[in-house]
């Protein structure tokens, strides 16, 4: 003992309480089934199980709504659970006659999976609320169990809202989509099972840009056989707003 | 290529250009995460700079050893707060000890921490006070007699053979410590290089330009803190104390620069699919903060101020105004690097193609206030660590050997 120098005593006897003080708290303050199954509380999973269930799940509803989910399971809305939109609906399973679901029918609804969005992917069907057919209902024209459209689309801006908003602002605007665009009948109808069709060449913007062609006189034009002969046009410019590049 | 296609659609956007996702429009990361390695730095620099006098004999830096290890202290018990403030529910935050997951990095700088706090700082303070606090302790009356009694800890043993054992144990303690100051700045650029997902962090090199970054501030804010606080004391400084730490600060900044143009250019040279993005983010959100504030004003400047201060035939007084100007400079570029770090990881889309931009709150947990208060804070702090362990009594001691070393030094 005597040879511990004696400031070194006071040290040791601080890291022991500190190491003791550690080893307490985790005592008292780490719950006894923390890491049984992993890092967390195993009880949590019980406390989880016993919360309230608010959901009933879309299988409970087809027991008695069999006529709806006919409807909808060949509709573009098959995957959407039904208390998606009907909200949570277990009370509704276990006494039908008093509770019943919202059914939400007023119209900021919808666009809240269909409202424009640049991050949405091209070909989903986008709105833009304020312009698409203003204080009218959407379920007066779209079934929400059978949401096909009305009619097809008379433009294509319908569905690719995002190219059409980079278009309408390059010199590209007055241009039609079929100019450049094959639209094959079924497209609008069945987007999904008839692919609008893509140039393959360069010979679609030759049409007006190469030298003496027969297209827009008015339009740039270069010579398409000096001009990067080894590349397709759209590897350098975009052809919906061939400015940026 | 993408952004310069619709960014005239997304004028109505404030601050936003190309595409970007929609959650990366605002930042998760604010000012206090530019401050936290800011502050972690300067610990970790004022650190090894006092291991420089103490485990090297680098008898010019004397005068600044104990300055030193009170600084670190004084930054280090202010390092974690911006962290705590930006979480939110510090109440939580031990949880962390009691149950810390070794896969996290974050679990395990708490104990990273807590053991250069503990271990290194504290022991060590400790240790290179205690023959002064016993003396102290019999000196001073009143209240404050008892304080340094208790500080004492019972050890009031001052025979030779105790203080020299206090020496020896100081210098183990440093020795451990150097790793451990390592250690803890390293894991902070850790934290950032190892996030693999954002090409403007995710590089080894980052842990090392963060730790050679640390030893730049942490010199740099010696230099500072040793010349005001002389100032203010209306005492002599020791211009070789001052040469040396300038020459340091000259040196560590070269490696410190080398390395981050070495991870320039390396990018650069990689030229991966991200490059085109951060070339446009350095050259428009990025191009005061990095290129004028960091390289030019930070760097560059200082850099040629140093050289010039140092090694110019220049008299003292100059000489010192240059060093002083140098090191603020340094200060400024050194938060900068800090902020380019964390604010440009932040300001490019993972979709590559879009750029957004920080808008610092003024009011408010992770504003400017707030920001402002935890950088002075240490200075508070350090403050009363002075008036608490003077460390200039030592200097006392020493003030012949400055006397004798400035005398040398102008004949």
């Amino acid at each position: 003992m005597s040879k511990i120098p004696q400031q070194v005593i006071p040290i040791i006897i601080i890291l022991m309480v500190v190491v003791g003080a550690f080893i307490a708290a985790r005592n008292i303050f780490v719950p006894e089934s923390f890491g049984e199954q992993g890092h967390f509380r195993t009880e949590a999973i019980q406390e989880n199980m016993d919360l309230e269930q608010v959901y009933a799940g879309a299988d409970a509803c087809y027991d008695c709504h069999d006529d709806i989910v006919e409807t909808k399971s060949g509709s573009y809305h098959k995957g959407v659970a039904c208390e998606v939109c009907h909200g949570p609906a277990l009370q509704h399973i276990d006494a039908p006659d008093e509770f019943t679901p919202r059914a939400p029918r007023e119209r900021g609804y919808c666009p809240l999976c269909h409202g424009y969005n640049p991050s949405r992917p091209s070909g989903f069907p986008q709105i833009i609320a304020e312009r698409h057919n203003p204080g009218k209902a959407c379920m007066s024209c779209h079934n929400p169990h059978n949401p096909l459209l009305p009619h097809a689309p008379e433009e294509c801006a319908a569905c690719h809202r995002d190219i059409a908003s980079v278009k309408i602002l390059s010199h590209h605007a007055t241009l039609p989509c079929t100019q450049c665009h094959t639209i094959e009948k079924g497209h609008k109808s069945s987007p999904k099972f008839t692919k609008a069709h893509k140039p393959t060449d360069n010979s679609t913007c030759e049409y007006c840009h190469n030298k003496g062609s027969n297209g827009n006189k008015l339009a740039p034009k270069i010579n398409a056989e000096e001009h990067s002969d080894r590349y397709l046009c759209w590897d350098c410019h975009y052809p919906h707003y061939p400015e940026a590049y | 290529m993408f952004y310069s296609i619709i960014s005239p659609l997304l004028n109505s956007m404030p601050g936003l250009s190309g595409y970007v996702f929609p959650n990366e429009y605002e930042l998760h990361w604010s000012i206090l995460i530019v401050i936290y390695p800011y502050l972690t730095g300067l610990v970790a620099g004022a650190f090894i700079l006092a291991s420089l006098e103490r485990v090297f004999k680098v008898s010019a830096l004397k005068p600044i050893y104990r300055l030193s290890l009170l600084t670190a202290l004084a930054f280090m018990i202010i390092a974690p707060l911006p962290l705590l403030a930006h979480l939110g529910h510090p109440e939580r935050s031990f949880e962390m000890f009691l149950t810390p997951h070794t896969a996290s990095a974050m679990a395990m700088f708490g104990f990273v921490y807590a053991w250069y706090l503990m271990v290194v700082l504290l022991l060590e303070i400790w240790f290179d006070y205690r023959k002064d606090i016993v003396i102290w302790s019999n000196e001073k009356k009143g209240v404050v007699k008892y304080f340094y009694k208790l500080l004492t800890l019972g050890a009031t043993d001052i025979s030779d053979k105790a203080v020299a054992f206090d020496h020896k144990i100081g210098r183990v303690i440093t020795i451990i410590g150097i790793p451990s100051a390592f250690l803890l700045h390293g894991y902070v650029g850790f934290i950032f290089g190892s996030i693999k997902a954002n090409p403007w962090w995710s590089s080894v090199l980052i842990p090392i330009v963060f730790l050679f970054s640390a030893i730049v501030s942490g010199i740099a804010l010696m230099l500072i803190v040793y010349m005001i606080t002389s100032m203010v004391r209306w005492t002599k400084m020791s211009m070789k104390c001052l040469n040396k730490l300038a020459e340091f600060l000259l040196y560590a900044m070269l490696i410190d620069f080398s390395l981050e143009t070495l991870d320039f250019i390396h990018r650069l040279y990689e030229s991966e699919e991200s490059i085109s993005i951060l070339s446009e983010m350095i050259s428009s959100r990025l191009f005061i903060s990095l290129i004028i504030t960091q390289i030019i004003i930070g760097s560059l400047i200082p850099m040629l101020g140093l050289v010039f201060g140092r090694f110019g035939k220049l008299p003292d007084e100059l000489r010192r105004m240059i060093y002083f100007i140098s090191a603020i400079l340094v200060q400024v570029g050194i938060f900068s690097t800090r902020w380019n770090v964390v604010i440009g990881g932040q300001l490019f889309s993972k979709s590559l193609r879009g750029l957004t931009t920080y808008k610092l709150d003024i009011f408010g947990i992770e504003g400017l206030f707030v920001a402002i208060a935890l950088l002075v804070a240490p200075i508070g702090i350090l403050w009363v660590l002075t008036k608490i362990l003077p460390p200039w009594n030592e200097m006392g001691a020493v003030q012949k050997d400055i006397e004798k070393m400035s005398s040398s030094e102008s004949a």
